[in-house]
């Protein structure tokens, strides 16, 4: 098996650095479109910037910013396939499915457009799991014939979701022995999902493992949000609380709420109950204030914060089954089950249950899942990790 | 555009990406020679060079191997390697982020410069002397190449990564040795680890002469084709791969027939086309370090070479050579005409003291509003779409010079002000135009559209007028 611990074998650019160039481009690209909107590529370049900005820096208005983008070509270029594709990006980016796809149609696929488009579609139909073997083959198929790492990371993802969790682990591995490149985000990325795959998709969680695959993400990027709060919330659970601490406050300037909020976590565990309350109310209204504007990119989030610090077990319940409608997949079923558990709402866990067991009891994933394990009433089992 | 953005690898890795080298004899000191590669296409104002790669401009001495159809440059073996690395960033006295840079010489001298330092760093000697940081991009392409479409510059208003080196010509290349040299830019990869995971790649971008990848090998009006430009940019410059040139060749034959037949009119020969073809398939800039070089000396060894007649230049590239258009004109009609484009030149052009390559931009600054009228946007448009139109409630009178783009109007506002502003595009059918202030605002770089539109997915009674525009406060 590989470990984590070994390099890749040339180096790559400073994290600090990339995040530093990364705001200049991004910066002239929206200059760029405000001299010529209709530039070709631009619209298409400044989604891929923000998107970066969202999922690294975590960067939450990155979404405001592209909506101000698709508001605009729609005023200088309403009619034209482009835009309709570039709000498909855009509604997929915030989770609103059904509108991507609405704005697929629109755009109907044609010329040097529809590659984007076909992965954008495969993209929508694997979040919102409809059409997983069609999506495998593609997935497959474009990964074989690039063997590129933007091709493999989903590919892997895919099979994560599916239950096939040594194999998305020899994908990623692939990407990352076929990465040649300096820029550390692609790495840090895959690194992350690592972690993600071995600390939270798998039946039983591997700590260790996981904690190096974030140390490592962080390494690369050390401004990676994302990577800072999820190696924070393993730290506290080993009651590593001093490392865990230091780790999420270079992040609070970013204003995801979820650091707050894990920050908070932090506190507790250290009896700082007054500064904990504090972090509590700054996720709660930064949770609020997201939910408001981007509801279904965030419903998820939302319901486990407010399973947990932000305590307001309806309101999870509700949040999860926002996500579940949108985005039925079984980590969404796990989540709106254990929601509706926390809430004393017997009745709607019962509901989730079966359809959990219509939609993906046929599954390897499902077999591995604690939802599997329940029999009988709900709520009488163990509480699904 | 000239080597930016050129290939998939480049787009995701922008600091790796090269998209100019030039080589001209120093306008501040004759008896030196500059070299300058530059990186990273529309960095910004903050962008900073990767610490994980080595820069290297790389000269070779170069011999005539053949003339005419058989024209024919041969690299020598001893080569002239400026290699600079970068620090990863430190925190600066004013908030703002520090980087340093190494640039080991030929003879092994290694030169110390902070990046953005105007002044550079020298060798005691005075022999070497760099610059290394952000810069207004000097490069300037005014055409969409598919179609032959003048546009105005492209890349207004970018800036780059600039790595400028001056030296003294006579004691680092012993020009009495032959004089002729060929110059390439290099971003390689740092010596890594050994390791199970990854391969290190050979390079990332090189870069010889302009548009070697994006106008010739990717020639946008030819569709259908292979996109051979990473195969290029992983190739050993001076030594393409011998099984492979074949390959690059007939890119180069189709990619130049193509151009040459973009008039409508044949000005090249077979045999012409193919010496052309094989010209360029040896690609670093030329440069006779003994005779002089200036912004229309581009390329003029090559081409009096393939006449069959020595070349009376330097060649070179200088920072404001219109290069885009010469080569244009050179595919298209065998310099039968000039062809210009839509700019004279870049957003600023090159200075005649060191650096060389012109100031950095700075952001632009940009306002948008909008406004939802109960109109159809076509009686909109009848009302604001006249440049010369009387409805803004602060102005009292217009004056128009002229006709069409290019127009002038003379604004008296109520209060007395006067305010000049030239169109530059005027669309009807897309109900846009746009305008720039020549005089009577506060503001350079100002540019405002208005545009009068449908809401998406509302009735066309329904419109909007907006406008926005970009400027630099004063």
């Amino acid at each position: 098996m590989i470990t984590p611990e070994i390099d890749l074998a040339h180096p790559l650019t400073d994290g600090g650095i990339a995040f530093n160039n990364l705001e200049s481009a991004r910066r002239q690209s929206w200059t760029r479109f405000w001299r010529d909107p209709l530039r070709p590529g631009i619209a298409e370049y400044i989604i891929e910037q923000e998107q970066m900005t969202l999922q690294f820096v975590g960067d939450l208005a990155a979404l405001d910013r592209l909506g101000a983008l698709v508001r605009h070509l729609d005023r200088v270029a309403a009619e034209s396939p482009r835009t309709a594709l570039i709000h498909a990006q855009f509604a997929s980016m915030a989770h609103r499915f059904a509108e991507a796809k609405r704005h697929l149609e629109e755009f109907g696929g044609c010329g040097e457009l529809s590659d984007p488009a076909n992965r954008l579609s495969l993209s929508i139909e694997q979040a919102c799991v409809t059409n997983l073997e069609g999506v495998l083959e593609a997935r497959r198929c474009m990964a074989k014939k690039s063997e590129r790492l933007e091709d493999l990371v989903p590919l892997g993802a895919l099979h994560a979701d599916l239950g096939d969790f040594d194999e998305a682990d020899q994908i990623y591995h692939r990407a990352l022995r076929e990465y040649q490149d300096t820029s550390p985000f692609p790495v840090a990325w895959v690194c992350f999902q690592l972690g993600s795959l071995w600390g939270e998709l798998v039946p039983e969680a591997q700590l260790t493992r996981t904690e190096r695959w974030y140390q490592r993400a962080i390494r690369y990027l050390p401004g990676y949000v994302k990577a800072r709060v999820h190696l924070a919330e393993i730290y506290l659970l080993c009651e590593f609380t001093g490392e865990a601490e230091a780790l999420l406050i270079p992040a609070v300037p970013s204003g995801d709420p979820e650091v707050s909020w894990r920050l908070a976590e932090v506190l507790i565990a250290m009896g700082r109950l007054g500064d904990a309350k504090e972090q509590v109310q700054v996720a709660r209204s930064g949770f609020e204030a997201l939910l408001d504007k981007h509801l279904l990119a965030f419903a998820d989030h939302g319901a486990e914060f407010y399973s947990g610090s932000g305590n307001d077990t309806r309101r999870a319940f509700e949040l999860a089954s926002v996500n579940l409608v949108n985005r039925p997949t079984l980590r969404a079923f796990e989540q709106a089950y254990e929601t509706a558990i926390a809430a004393g709402l017997s009745e709607d866990a019962a509901k989730v249950l079966t359809a959990a067991r219509d939609r993906w009891g046929m599954t390897n994933a499902f077999r591995l899942s604690a939802l599997a394990e329940i029999h009988g009433n709900p709520g009488s089992e163990v509480a699904i990790a | 555009m000239s080597d930016h953005v050129d290939g998939p690898r480049q787009i995701g890795d922008p600091p790796a990406d090269l998209t100019d080298l030039f080589a001209f004899t120093s306008p501040q000191n004759p008896a030196h020679t500059v070299i300058a590669a530059n990186v990273f296409p529309s960095a910004g104002v903050t962008a900073m060079f990767s610490n994980a790669i080595d820069h290297s401009i790389v000269l070779r001495r170069i011999s005539v191997a053949g003339t005419g159809d058989a024209a024919k440059f041969k690299p020598g073996d001893k080569e002239y390697r400026f290699s600079c690395r970068f620090s990863v960033l430190e925190h600066g006295t004013d908030s703002k982020p520090v980087q340093r840079g190494t640039c080991t010489c030929p003879d092994g001298q290694v030169l110390h410069f902070v990046v953005n330092d105007e002044e550079g760093a020298s060798t005691p000697d005075g022999v070497f002397r760099i610059f290394a940081g952000l810069r207004s991009d000097p490069f300037y392409l005014a055409w969409v190449t598919r179609d032959l479409k003048k546009v105005p510059n492209l890349l207004q208003h970018d800036n780059v990564l600039a790595i400028v080196i001056e030296f003294d010509t006579q004691r680092v290349l012993n020009p009495s040795e032959g004089s002729l040299f060929g110059v390439i830019a290099e971003t390689t990869p740092l010596p890594g680890r050994a390791s199970p995971i990854g391969v290190n790649p050979p390079r990332y971008d090189w870069v010889g002469r302009p548009e070697q990848t994006n106008m010739r090998l990717s020639n946008p009006a030819i569709e259908g084709t292979d996109d051979l430009r990473d195969l290029w940019n992983q190739q050993t410059p001076f030594a393409v791969v011998e099984e492979l040139k074949p390959v690059f060749h007939q890119k180069l034959v189709e990619s130049l027939t193509n151009w040459d037949m973009r008039d409508g009119k044949a000005d090249w020969s077979p045999a012409a086309l193919h010496a052309t073809a094989n010209v360029y398939l040896d690609d670093f800039l030329l440069i006779d370090v003994l005779k002089p070089t200036n912004d229309s000396s581009f390329f003029e060894i090559e081409k009096s070479t393939i006449q069959g007649k020595p070349y009376q230049t330097g060649g070179g590239r200088t920072v404001n050579a219109n290069v885009v258009d010469m080569m244009i004109t050179w595919m298209v009609n065998n310099d039968r005409e000039f062809m210009q484009g839509g700019a004279t030149g870049a957003t600023k052009p090159g200075t005649r003291t060191f650096p060389y390559e012109a100031s950095p931009n700075s952001e632009l600054q940009t306002v948008a509003d909008s406004v939802d009228l109960a109109a159809p946007p076509d009686q909109v448009w009848a009302l604001i779409g006249q440049f010369g139109g009387l409805w803004h409630p602060l102005i009292a009178s217009i004056k128009l010079t002229g006709t069409g783009v290019g127009q002038l109007r003379t604004i008296e506002t109520i209060d007395g002000k006067q305010i000049v502003e030239r169109l530059e595009v005027i669309d009807n059918s897309q109900r846009l135009y746009r305008y720039t202030n020549v005089s009577g605002l506060g503001v350079v770089d100002y540019t405002e559209h208005s545009t009068s539109s449908p809401r998406r997915a509302a009735a066309q009674s329904s419109g909007e007028f907006s406008f926005w525009l970009t400027t630099n406060p004063h």
